[in-house]
Formats: C-alpha cells, sequence, structure tokens
C-alpha cells in the first residue's frame, strides 16, 4: 500500500505540494486528475526521488518502507515504475543495452538471477508484440527518432520487464492520437493484477474510459481536493476543472 | 657539426641535440648518403626551433619544453627485451587477439621471430623494418619519408633525426589484404627510455589496407612515433591507434597523410594513457574527389594531458573531409583539440566539418578547443562546432528510476558520449576492443 501523508514539496524554493495525502491500496488503479500547475507532475517525480525537489514536510512509504530515504535506482528494486510523460532520448546507448542492462541490474538487486541473452531477447520479443512493437525499433538509440506513440509503447514495454509493484503513469496520454491511447492503455491493462498498484496522472479524462480506474482523485493547488469514483472523470469532463482554480478541461 | 643557432633553454632540448651527435654514425642508414643528409636537414631544423612552446601557435596549450625537462636515454632494442610470457599476455588484450598480421615491435624495433612478415608477405605486401629499409632505400620511399610539409614541425624533425625503429609497408596497385595489418608496441619492464619510431606505408592506386597501431604497456616512456602514408588514386586506407602508454609517459604520435585522387582515409584515436599526449594527424588532399574521415576519443583523468591536433589542407577541388573527437576528462585532467581546415584557392567545392565534444566529469577538468579556418575559396561548404559540458542529470535520473545504480549509469552515459565517435569504425571486433578500453577506463564490464 502507498502511503502519503501531509506532502510539502518545494520546487526552486516555491511550495508546488502543500499538504497532500493520499492512500493507494494493493491492487487498485487511481486516477490523479487536475489542472495544469495543481502538482500532478511534481507527485509523479518526488514519487521517483527525482532530484531538485525538496521535501519540507510529511512522508511517503511504499509496502511500510520510507521512500523518500531512498534513491531512485533503490526505489526501482522496491517496485516503483514512473512512465514518463517526457522520455528521455540517449543517443549511444542501443535499447535492447539499456533494457538489459536495467533488467539485470533490478533482477540482481531483487535477489533474482540474471536473466541470459536468449533468455532475455525471448522475453522482450514476447512483451513487444504485445504492444505493437517493431523489433527494429529495439536497434535504435533509446528513444531517438521515435515517434510520441513509439515512446509511450517503450515506456510500458519497460514497465512489463521490470515487473513493477507501483506504477506511476504521468499523462502517459498526452500527445497521442486514439489509436495510440488504445494500444498503451492495453498494455496497461494487461499489466493490472492484485499485487500492483497504479497511479494513473492524466489531464483528461480520455485515458479513463480505456483504463477505469477505482479511484479518482482531483488535485487542486498542491493538495487533493477532492475524491470519489469513476463518476467523478465523468463529471470533470462536463464540469472543466473551474472549480479547483484551473481552465476547462 | 655547426653549432645550434638556437640558445637550447632545457635540459632536455639539448640532449636531443647531444644524443644525435653521439650516435649518428649508428643510427640506421648511416652508410647512405641520402639518409644521411636527411638526418642531418632535419637535425638542423630542430636546432633551429627546438622542443615546442606555447608560444609556438600550433603547440599553444601544450608546453612540451617547460614540461619535458630531462630525456630519457634512447633505448636500442635488445633481442632478450621481451619474454615469452610477456608476449603471449599481450595477446590476451581484446585488440591484440584480432584476427590480423601481427607486427610487434620491440622498443620500436621490428621482431621478425614475433611477427607474421611471411603471412604478410605472402599475402603480397612489401614488408621491410625501417632500419633495413634505410640501408638502401628504395626509390618510391625517398619520394615518401620526410618529404610531407610537416617535416618542419620539430617533433617530426626529432623524429627523422633519430628514427631507429618502425616498419616500411607497401601495396602494390589494386592490392587488398585479407586481414588488417596490427603494428603492437610491446616495450617490456626496462628503465625509462626514448623510443623513435618512423613507419612509411604507401598503398598504391585502388589498394586498401586496414593498419591498427597499438601502444600499450607498463614502461615509462618517451616516444616519438610517426607514421607516414600516401594512399594512391582510388585506394583506401582505415587507420587506428590505441594509445594506453605507461601513467608518467610521454606519446607525441604524428600522422602525415597525402591522398591521390578518388582515395579514401579513415582514421580513430583512442587515447587513455601517458602522463602527457599528443596526437597530431596532418592530412593533404592531392587528388579531386577523395573524402577523409578521422574521429577519436581520450579519457584522461588525474593530471593527464592528452592534445589532438589535426591540420586537413584542401588543396584540390571537390574532397570531403570529417572530424569527430570526444574527450572525457576527470579530476585534472586537461583535453586539447586543435582543428585547422585550410582550404587552398581553387578548391572549390570542398566540404569540411569538424566537431569536438567534451564531458567534464569534474570541476578541475579542463578542455580547450581552438577551431581554425583558412578558406581561399569561394564555393566551400565549411563548418565546425565544439561542445563542453556535464553529465545530463535529467538522463540520469531516467536511467536511474529504471534501477540502474547511480555507478553504472553514469558509465553507460559516459560509453554513450564516447560511443558515437567509436561507431564510426567500420570494423566490428576493433568496435568492440575500442569500447571495451573505454569500460576498462571506467572500471565497469564490458560484454
Amino acid at each position: 500500500m502507498l502511503k502519503i501523508n501531509n506532502l510539502h514539496v518545494n520546487v526552486d524554493g516555491r511550495e508546488i505540494l502543500k499538504g497532500l495525502d493520499l492512500t493507494l491500496p494493493a491492487g487498485e488503479v487511481h486516477a490523479i486528475m487536475g489542472p495544469n500547475g495543481s502538482g500532478k507532475s511534481t507527485l509523479a517525480y518526488v514519487l521517483a526521488g527525482k532530484g531538485g525537489y525538496e521535501v519540507t514536510a510529511g512522508s511517503v512509504t511504499w509496502k511500510d518502507q520510507d521512500l523518500l530515504a531512498m534513491g531512485p535506482s533503490a526505489r526501482a528494486v522496491a517496485g516503483v515504475f514512473l512512465a514518463f510523460q517526457y522520455p528521455m532520448e540517449i543517443p549511444g546507448v542501443a535499447t535492447m543495452t539499456f533494457l538489459r542492462t536495467a533488467v539485470n541490474a533490478v533482477r540482481k538487486a531483487r535477489g533474482q538471477a540474471e536473466l541470459s541473452t536468449p533468455d532475455f531477447l525471448r522475453l522482450v520479443r514476447e512483451k513487444a508484440k504485445g504492444l505493437k512493437i517493431d523489433p527494429a525499433m529495439l536497434k535504435r538509440p533509446l528513444n531517438m527518432g521515435f515517434s510520441g506513440g513509439e515512446k509511450k509503447r517503450n515506456e510500458i514495454l519497460q514497465m512489463a520487464l521490470l515487473e513493477p509493484s507501483l506504477c506511476v503513469l504521468d499523462e502517459t496520454d498526452s500527445g497521442l492520437d486514439i489509436d495510440a491511447v488504445r494500444i498503451v492503455a492495453e498494455g496497461v491493462n494487461a499489466l493490472r493484477s492484485k499485487e500492483r498498484s497504479m497511479l494513473v496522472i492524466t489531464h483528461y479524462q480520455r485515458l479513463l474510459d480505456y483504463i477505469v480506474p477505482d479511484r479518482v482523485h482531483v488535485l487542486s493547488d498542491g493538495r487533493v481536493a477532492r475524491s470519489g469514483g469513476p463518476e467523478l472523470a465523468l463529471e470533470l469532463e462536463q464540469s472543466g476543472y473551474a472549480e479547483f482554480g484551473g481552465e476547462a478541461a | 657539426m655547426e653549432l645550434p643557432v638556437k640558445q637550447f633553454q632545457t635540459r632536455a632540448e639539448q640532449a636531443f641535440l647531444d644524443a644525435f651527435t653521439a650516435a649518428e654514425p649508428t643510427l640506421p642508414g648511416a652508410g647512405n648518403k641520402w639518409v644521411a643528409a636527411l638526418r642531418r636537414q632535419a637535425i638542423d631544423t630542430y636546432a633551429l626551433l627546438g622542443l615546442p612552446h606555447r608560444r609556438v601557435e600550433a603547440w599553444k596549450y601544450t608546453d612540451l619544453r617547460s614540461q619535458l625537462t630531462d630525456a630519457y636515454p634512447f633505448a636500442r632494442a635488445r633481442s632478450a627485451g621481451l619474454s615469452e610470457a610477456e608476449f603471449a599476455n599481450a595477446l590476451t588484450d581484446r585488440a591484440a587477439a584480432l584476427a590480423a598480421y601481427r607486427l610487434v615491435l620491440v622498443e620500436g624495433e621490428l621482431r621478425s621471430d614475433l611477427s607474421d612478415i611471411a603471412g604478410l608477405q605472402a599475402a603480397g605486401a612489401e614488408i621491410h623494418s625501417l632500419g633495413d629499409a634505410l640501408q638502401k632505400p628504395a626509390p618510391w620511399l625517398k619520394e615518401v619519408l620526410g618529404q610531407a610539409r610537416a617535416s618542419s614541425d620539430a617533433i617530426v624533425a626529432l623524429n627523422t633525426a633519430l628514427m631507429t625503429g618502425g616498419v616500411v609497408l607497401r601495396l602494390a596497385k589494386g592490392q587488398t589484404l585479407d586481414r588488417p595489418v596490427h603494428l603492437i608496441h610491446l616495450d617490456g619492464e626496462g628503465e625509462p627510455a626514448g623510443i623513435v619510431t618512423r613507419n612509411v606505408v604507401v598503398v598504391e592506386a585502388g589498394a586498401s589496407l586496414m593498419l591498427w597501431e597499438s601502444y600499450a604497456g607498463d614502461r615509462v616512456l618517451q616516444r616519438n612515433a610517426v607514421t607516414e602514408i600516401v594512399i594512391g588514386d582510388k585506394g583506401a586506407i582505415d587507420h587506428i591507434k590505441l594509445q594506453r602508454e605507461a601513467a608518467g609517459s610521454l606519446h607525441l604520435g604524428t600522422w602525415l597523410v597525402r591522398l591521390g585522387a578518388d582515395a579514401r582515409y579513415g582514421a580513430f584515436q583512442l587515447s587513455t594513457g601517458a602522463a602527457l599526449s599528443r596526437n597530431q594527424i596532418n592530412a593533404a588532399f592531392e587528388g579531386e574527389g577523395s573524402s577523409l574521415n578521422v574521429s577519436g576519443a581520450l579519457l584522461m583523468r588525474d593530471r593527464q594531458h592528452c592534445d589532438t591536433t589535426l591540420l586537413i589542407e584542401h588543396k584540390v577541388p571537390r574532397c570531403t573531409s570529417r572530424e569527430l573527437f570526444k574527450a572525457v576528462l576527470d579530476n585534472e585532467a586537461r583535453g586539447v583539440f586543435q582543428g585547422k581546415i585550410i582550404v587552398s584557392p581553387g578548391a572549390q567545392k570542398t566540404d569540411g566539418k569538424q566537431m569536438a565534444q567534451a564531458l567534464l566529469l569534474s570541476e578541475s577538468a579542463e578542455f580547450d578547443s581552438k577551431p581554425e579556418l583558412e578558406i581561399f575559396a569561394d564555393d566551400v561548404v565549411c563548418g565546425h562546432g565544439s561542445t563542453s559540458g556535464q553529465i545530463d542529470e535529467d538522463l540520469l535520473f531516467y536511467l536511474e528510476a529504471r534501477g540502474i545504480p547511480e555507478v553504472e549509469a553514469r558509465a553507460l552515459l559516459i560509453q554513450a558520449f564516447v560511443g558515437e565517435a567509436i561507431e564510426l569504425v567500420e570494423h566490428e571486433g576493433m568496435r568492440d576492443a575500442l569500447g571495451a578500453a573505454s569500460a576498462a577506463w571506467l572500471g565497469v564490464a564490458y560484454d
């Protein structure tokens, strides 16, 4: 279970999260919605451990471990996975090399045997197929020359390979056309399980037609302003974020 | 000999002159008038110039005169210089183990017992030790040896005056070898010494060659190695250097290249060793429609200093030159890149581009980049760029967020940075060996 308690976070000296509380039980999918600037992406980065985010108060625990005390790679080993809104392009690192390095680093740290090259290739091929990823894409440098949709599918591929228990999806639908959203959502849904919790951050309700959440939280000015069932997302689709201090959705 | 015109300022400067005076009668080719005159002319040039210092523009960032205070005695190859075990051990290196015609040079001297000279000859190449070639220089050798314009460079002049080892290699018209030629320098474990080698490599029209030079070992040396290359029309050479000299060594490496028409020259240099190293490449396009692609990487730490200085002369129209150099600098290391492109009047349709990039791993590391374009033709495309920066924290976070520990993630990014240059090497096995050498520098596994 993820427990976020009274989380205050500063970025460049400005307070972005102002006492955020959230509980995400094992196996549930929660959506985080909210207007621009409400702190959605900040929450995602703080959970993954990015530098430059200063936690001034509050706590975050995952399966009773203090996440804030861990570095980013240790969090990944502990099961945290952030699907980036803007996946990084890294020239000179072949996608396949990156995937294998990551998978084996995590396996090793979790006390599992590293995968042999043939076993790894088999695993990647199988997972890539489900996401309609062309194997030729994996030979290219990481995310270089990938379309927006390819980058996001590559994120979900990494998620499938690293077998996280807490998935944080940061605006995974942004910049995608409806077909790409559907492929990504199917990939995410395939990973839903009783042991895996997901936090789906999105500005638009659209993604939630495909990834139906157990609960929806609306972020406003660095706090959870309202929580409800999936119907809350539909309501926001109608009314917009005006009542939460944002422009219409 | 006549007194030097110049007042020498350091012991080393004087020592080189004294060494020449003492060794002249016994230097290879001493009995040959042409060779003796070439050496005399060269030592006169050196006597005029002295060791290069920072007020010489081409040596602005590498003050050799103040760095090189003492000259080591010159090594004269001894037959017992290298044990079988040392040799066998050297061949376990990934690059040395690659299939090639191996030419092993011990203290600069070509060792026929350790080299595949017979194989190389059977494949059709003409091969001699420098010493043998200087006894009675062939007419074609006289047209190449010491004839490049850069002979006025003090380091090259010193090399010409004092050269004792190296190889002379020629491929006749249309010849191609089935394997690269690998010049492996091994120097055993002796006292610190000076080693001066000169290679002359000629590929005639339509011939092509892969030529590798590797310098590694634990012996502290002052090395002055020059390779002169002439590529005939439609000929090609792919030339690689791996420099992993002992800490404390001085490595002065110069490649002088002349290209005929529709010829191709590809080069790559990886430098991780030596306290002070200077890699000079002077290439001249003498025939139209040729191309050159020179790249390299240097990885330096502590107080190492590595200087790469290129001079590309576009003397004729329609030639293309590309240069890409990468520097990774840690601690107080210093990297220097100087790239000069000269486009002669009339060398229209010249296409020349160069790029130097540095990754600084410490606040005290320094990278100096000096591009120079001298263009005397109007219909040309020339460009240069230089960047210097630190590891991108966003990229680092992305890798760490995937469970890759920070140290490994940094190494991966550094390898990627260097890899952009290594990727330009066509030979797969050598590409791997270069990747492995950079991984070894980083202290990470390579597979």
